[in-house]
């Protein structure tokens, strides 16, 4: 009983970084309409510069953090901006340039791990930041992981309010729905989908700098974080942030308690298996229709 | 219509040449290090890119006489994709650090003059078809003297043919498997200087056997393995071994390659109360392991995780907290010209090298230099043969090939005071085991 | 001559690819087979997602559960039966992935496809973990490296030729019509969802046998190698560079960017990454369309009809006026027999009991029912936001019904697609135009013809399809894009289209709205030919003089419900009509 408990626990903090990846992400593609192959590259941006600075200048990656997701947030909307909306007022409509966008993306995430391959190589980056164990109902976790959490049910949260109880919020899902459309209804489609953008960006950094902290990684991982906020993105439903939170959380409950009672080996199995479940039942339309 | 096509000939060739002279702008513009000369570059000025070098070299001391010539050597290695971390901590910085070493050190002396080395690299991208492809060009487009091989098993697998048919040997070092000796018949220059993968869990199962005997541990073993290649064959040896040496194994779980996630795996056999914890685990679970030991403490005698515990970035990550473990690979610094060898790395390089494939890759390039020397021309059979049947002077010793595997290497090390310093095999050990593994500091 | 020279292009072309082997240069092996690999993967991909606009990035699934087939088998299976081996798992796997996959639209299958991989990456590692207690395998063959550039070149010409047949093919045009407007496809009769499935599932096969034939050169395989994210994306991004208009387009982004690559690569190994993005988004701005956008963009019009290849221009091939099938007066139904006068007491055809169907809290349709006899034009009438078009995507099978039932000859319309309805013999127009403007008329027509399922072959759907197109009067538009058209003519190009299925009842949808008088009176008259050819017609109108002059019977809606129901002259001297509908006429 205890075991399932701390089993449990484990497994909700553990998730929260998979929710708090997958949050980005699904409001950047849910707002923006824009699948930024590239988030798994800036993730790792963030996580680069979040070491150097603290193996260099002893500074700490919550300083860092103070300093990494506004400079995230204006990248990100500078790059939607100068990027994803030229190419809109070049085809003329965002669903003309769908497959240019994936394109522009891929150019994208191939530029930002480029410019850092160049710099770094392959090179391993690991630190430990925050490794402090924490008493969380009887079960013991570590702080950097609990931060995760935490962090993804601030951004989360705000996201929810500001999404569904602002009009702003009303707008932005305005253009969600329909991108071309919104103008007519008065909203400045490419203001707020910029700002949800680079909301979007601030999370990726936040992710980024907290990932730097427990995890090993290098520049060419980027796809793997993309990939795997991907999954969490899908299993919660494109453009919904409570469902990626609670989607994440379900991931990493899923993993802890496969490893703990079933075989560590079929973590990632179990993973994709929820992965496979989400998108058949999406097809018999639980999600399906608001995903349009 | 035929105008029609001509047409749009001519707009594909415009589009290429207008894309590729864009992305040569491009390319000057955005790179944010002085970018590399396109290669061919001759050895010296090539500078991994990171940090430029702030030690001046050695200053050649023996002036040639003669016009020197240059010895072409190629390779492509992975610097993108996921082999590149692996590339470029083991393999790629010593590629450059020797080719700059001999050419200080005045060339390679054949019988009809003194060659310098020109290295000419490309990348593999990580996939295989690249790799075939860059060792073609460099054969047949660079006429190269000599290739040099990338880094993993399943690249040098990709290879190997190639190097057979176009008659290179293929000096592999980060090419560990347990099939080599099989593969050696097929392709006589084929050759791996690590050594194989039960040679290592070999050495686990003794190490932890003498140490058994000498009481400082009971005979409950916990291990985990990485579903891959190397840490299943890794793992495959283990077992059996510990069986045939009365361990107990009280936990034997694989768990994916990318899992970041150890506390439930510790958390269970924390319980268990192993005396050793062996993990065949891979570099990014080799530097989580510990920080998921710490948060649930669990502190056995003997904490062994496999690749990776020897880069320099562990001791980095860890400092203090490193003291103890123990991982494969380990070096003596009492060998001659080794700790020269890690000073000069460091300053050329600016990276310091890890302590185990590192000095092994940069041996093999002096046992390839000395073979040259002792064939005295590029007679590339000739060379190939004089690696399998000579032996040589590096800095890890003297090497002597059996079956074209080096099996002489350090195994396991353990970090002690800042170093890893090499247990097993005995005979050449730098250190006795501390056991009990120190508790971990918070 | 010129069209000779065109054919001959690609055949040439091919056999002086096969012909490299023999420069004895083995690097240009290598940088052919790099070239044929991604050639190959690009096209196949490119057939699928061209027309469709299915973005897929799940490339290296299929090419890795080929490679892997020969991995684990070559030892006990001769080679040459691994390649169908390997196709079939392929196609299989698609079969799946399609059947669960491709009701999702836009990007959303893209993330999906994305995931793929590495789902089947990892029950990969899994099974071979568990069956073969390893991850790698090792394939040691003597297999040469020109052996492989061969059967490449082989898989190519393969590919190239199901491009150019399946362009030929009413599947070619059928996948044209998904991508443009899957609803408008499935209105015209077309089986979508299998369409998609078949022709994914032999691209996909395409892609098993590529890994099957690239495999043996890599010597061995660990699912990083055979599943590397990079085969997803490299194919994706030479077809779009190359561009989709064609099947040949792939083909033609492969053989200069590879080559590029290859430079890019050679020359700057250490920023070629950086460059290759650099690359990629100025392509992206400098030429959108691909490199086949920078034929003139009249090529791209006409469709079709110009490449020696694609499928439209077979399909509105002039005809050969031979069959002597149509009737002295073809009905343009066709399926009836005699044309009755318009009455009161022909059988039921449909019938429509208790509907309801709400969206959210809105309450569109609310138990809805009456019956439509064949033979009679039936109006639906009604303030906008009434619920008119709701009843009318109830019938055709867009919406599925809350509650109620809707019987069409007898047989309950429930859990039925709108292209089994539409091949049922229940054919609509749309209130917006739903026309492909880049095909041409004929394009149009024939699919309905084929596809409603009472033609056989190609030839006979086209005579059919030009027939009606002259009977409604637009003979001299038949090769004409129909964005082309104006306005009135692409309305009459939606009728052909529904008539082409032989319906034995037509749903017009406001059809008459935005007509100037003169059209106006046209349309009518259409109209009403048609109903003197007795098909059964259902008519959401706005404008009373055409219901007065059209309708047999009309029911009125107002907010859901029926309020009124009775011949025109009746119902529009109800109270309560005149209530809802002046009141409305008043405001507007």
């Amino acid at each position: 009983m205890t075991s399932i408990l701390d089993a449990l626990v484990t497994g909700l903090v553990y998730g929260g970084i998979y929710a708090l990846l997958a949050l980005g992400l699904t409001l950047q593609y849910g707002v923006a309409r824009i699948l930024n192959l590239a988030y798994g590259d800036f993730l790792i941006a963030a996580a680069v510069f979040a070491t150097l600075l603290y193996q260099r200048f002893q500074l700490s990656p919550l300083v860092s953090l103070l300093l990494l997701l506004p400079a995230s947030f204006l990248i990100h909307l500078l790059v939607y901006h100068l990027v994803f909306v030229q190419l809109e007022r070049r085809r003329g409509s965002w669903r003309a340039m769908e497959a240019s966008s994936i394109l522009l993306a891929f150019g994208l995430s191939f530029v930002v791990s480029g410019a850092m391959l160049a710099i770094f190589g392959g090179k391993l980056f690991s630190y430990s930041y925050l490794l402090v164990p924490v008493q969380l109902l009887g079960s013991v976790v570590p702080a950097n992981r609990l931060l995760a959490l935490v962090l993804a049910l601030a951004f989360g949260g705000f996201a929810y309010l500001l999404l569904v109880r602002t009009r702003i919020g009303t707008a932005i899902r305005a253009i969600a729905v329909d991108p071309d459309g919104a103008p007519l209804a008065g909203i400045d489609v490419r203001r707020w989908a910029g700002l949800t953008f680079a909301f979007g960006g601030i999370i990726c950094a936040a992710s980024g700098v907290l990932i730097s902290m427990f995890q090993t990684f290098n520049v060419p991982m980027g796809v793997t974080f993309t990939l795997k906020a991907l999954v969490v993105v899908i299993m919660g439903g494109v453009g919904n942030a409570v469902g990626a939170l609670v989607a994440g959380l379900i991931l990493g409950v899923t993993e802890s308690f496969v490893a703990r009672f079933i075989s560590p080996g079929l973590t990632l199995a179990a993973v994709y298996g929820l992965f496979v479940l989400a998108v058949l039942t999406m097809r018999t339309g639980i999600f399906g229709r608001a995903l349009r | 219509m035929q105008r029609y096509t001509r047409r749009a000939v001519l707009g594909l060739i415009g589009t290429a040449s207008i894309s590729a002279l864009l992305a040569a702008c491009g390319g000057g513009q955005a790179t944010p290090t002085p970018a590399p000369q396109p290669s061919p570059t001759s050895a010296p000025a090539q500078q991994p890119s990171p940090t430029p070098t702030t030690a001046a070299a050695p200053t050649p001391t023996v002036v040639a006489t003669q016009p020197k010539k240059t010895l072409r050597v190629g390779f492509a290695i992975s610097k993108s994709g996921p082999y590149a971390a692996g590339a470029g901590i083991t393999i790629y910085p010593n590629y450059v650090l020797w080719a700059k070493d001999v050419n200080d050190a005045g060339g390679i002396k054949l019988s009809d003059g003194v060659y310098t080395v020109e290295l000419i690299e490309y990348d593999d991208q990580s996939s295989p078809e690249e790799a075939i492809k860059a060792i073609q060009r460099l054969v047949n487009q660079d006429k190269v003297d000599l290739l040099l091989p990338p880094w993993g098993t399943a690249m040098n697998l990709a290879v190997a043919p190639v190097f057979h048919q176009l008659g290179y040997p293929q000096l592999g070092v980060a090419n560990l498997s347990d099939k080599t000796p099989e593969l050696v018949k097929q392709w006589p220059g084929y050759f791996s200087f690590l050594g194989t993968s039960s040679q290592y869990s070999e050495a686990v199962a003794d190490l932890l056997s003498d140490l058994a005997n000498q009481g400082k541990i009971g005979k409950k073993v916990a291990l985990i393995y990485v579903d891959d290649a190397f840490g299943l064959e890794l793992s495959e040896a283990a077992r059996k071994k510990f069986k045939a040496t009365g361990f107990e194994l009280v936990y034997d779980q694989g768990y994916p390659l990318g899992t970041t996630d150890f506390q439930p795996i510790l958390t269970d056999i924390k319980q268990r109360q192993p005396d050793a914890f062996v993990a065949c685990s891979y570099p990014a679970d080799t530097l989580t392991l510990p920080e998921a030991a710490m948060v649930v403490d669990f502190n056995p005698p003997v904490f062994l995780t496999a690749v990776g515990t020897a880069f320099p970035v562990y001791v980095g990550k860890f400092g203090q907290n490193a003291e103890g473990v123990m991982g494969l690979g380990g070096i003596d610094p009492k060998a001659p010209g080794l700790m020269d060898y890690y000073k000069r790395h460091k300053e050329v390089t600016g990276q310091d090298p890890d302590r185990w494939g590192s000095p092994v890759c940069y041996a093999s390039l002096q046992v390839l230099q000395q073979a040259l020397e002792r064939v005295g021309k590029v007679d590339r059979q000739a060379v190939a043969r004089e690696v399998a049947t000579g032996s040589f002077q590096t800095i890890i010793g003297t090497v002597k090939l059996e079956g074209n595997i080096y099996y002489g290497n350090w195994l396991l090390g353990q970090w002690q005071n800042g170093e890893f310093l090499a247990l097993w095999p005995k005979n050449k050990a730098a250190a006795t085991p501390i056991v009990p593994k120190p508790a971990w500091k918070k | 001559m010129g069209s000779i020279t065109r054919i001959a292009v690609l055949p040439v072309m091919l056999v002086l690819a096969a012909l490299v082997p023999f420069t004895g240069n083995d690097f240009y092996i290598a940088l052919g087979i790099s070239i044929l690999l991604n050639a190959v993967l690009a096209t196949a991909w490119g057939l699928f997602a061209g027309p469709t606009k299915y973005i897929s990035l799940a490339t290296a699934a299929f090419f890795g559960v080929g490679a892997y087939t020969v991995g684990l088998f070559y030892e006990r299976v001769p080679m040459l039966a691994l390649y169908p081996i390997a196709a079939l798992i392929g196609a299989v796997l698609a079969t799946f992935v399609g059947l669960t996959t491709l009701r999702i639209q836009g990007m959303y299958f893209t993330i999906f496809t994305f995931g793929l991989a590495e789902l089947i990456r990892q029950l990969m590692t899994w099974y071979q973990r568990n069956v073969t207690g390893s991850v790698g395998v090792y394939i040691i063959t003597d297999i040469t490296a020109r052996q492989i550039y061969w059967s490449l070149t082989a898989l190519l010409a393969l590919t190239l030729l199901g491009g150019w047949l399946l362009a030929r093919s009413r599947y070619g045009l059928a996948l044209l019509m998904i991508g443009e407007d899957e609803l408008a496809a499935r209105h015209s009769g077309v089986r979508t969802t299998a369409v998609k499935v078949v022709v994914l599932a032999l691209t996909s096969a395409i892609m098993a046998v590529t890994g099957a034939i690239v495999a043996p050169r890599w010597t061995y395989l660990d699912p990083n190698i055979a599943f590397n994210p990079t085969l997803s994306f490299m194919p994706a991004v030479i077809a779009l560079l190359g561009g989709m208009q064609r099947f040949w387009g792939p083909l033609v982004g492969a053989i200069p960017l590879v080559i590029l690559f290859d430079q890019l690569n050679a020359r700057f190994p250490t920023t070629y990454t950086l460059i290759l993005g650099l690359l990629f988004m100025v392509i992206v701005f400098v030429i959108p369309d691909g490199i086949l956008g920078l034929l003139p963009k009249l090529q791209r019009l006409r469709g079709a009809a110009p490449a020696p290849t694609a499928a439209p221009a077979s399909l509105s091939a002039p005809l050969v006026p031979s069959t002597p099938t149509r009737t002295a007066s073809p009905g343009v139904d066709g399926i009836t027999g005699t044309p009755r006068a318009s009455t009161l007491n022909g059988a039921v055809l449909l019938e429509v009991n208790g509907v309801r169907k709400a969206f959210g809290g809105i309450v569109a349709v609310d138990d809805l029912s009456f019956t439509i006899r064949e033979g009679e034009v039936f109006g639906i009438i009604g303030p906008n936001g009434s619920g008119k078009t709701t009843v009318l995507n109830l019938i055709s099978g867009v919406y599925e019904p809350d509650r109620g039932q809707i019987l069409f000859l007898g047989r309950s319309l429930a859990h039925k697609a709108p292209e089994e309805i539409a091949r049922a013999g229940i054919a609509r127009t749309f209130q917006l135009v739903r026309i492909y403007p880049a095909l041409t008329c004929l394009d149009h027509v024939v699919p309905a013809a084929l596809f409603g399922g009472h033609v056989r072959s190609l030839a006979e759907a086209r005579e059919y399809a030009s027939e009606l197109l002259e009977e409604l009067g637009m003979g001299q538009f038949m090769h004409v894009p129909a964005g082309q058209l104006n306005f009135i003519d692409q309305k009459r190009l939606e009728l052909a289209r529904a008539l082409a299925l032989r319906p034995k009842l037509l749903l017009l949808d406001e059809w008459l709205a935005g007509l100037n008088p003169s059209e106006m009176l046209i349309g009518m008259e259409l109209i009403e030919s048609l109903r003197g050819r007795g098909t059964t017609i259902v008519l959401i109108e706005h404008l009373m003089q055409a219901v007065r002059r059209l309708c047999d019977r009309c029911i009125v809606m107002s907010f859901g419900q029926k309020i009124a129901e009775g011949t025109p002259e009746e119902v529009l001297a109800n109270p309560e009509v005149v209530r809802v509908y002046l009141g409305e006429a008043d405001n507007a």
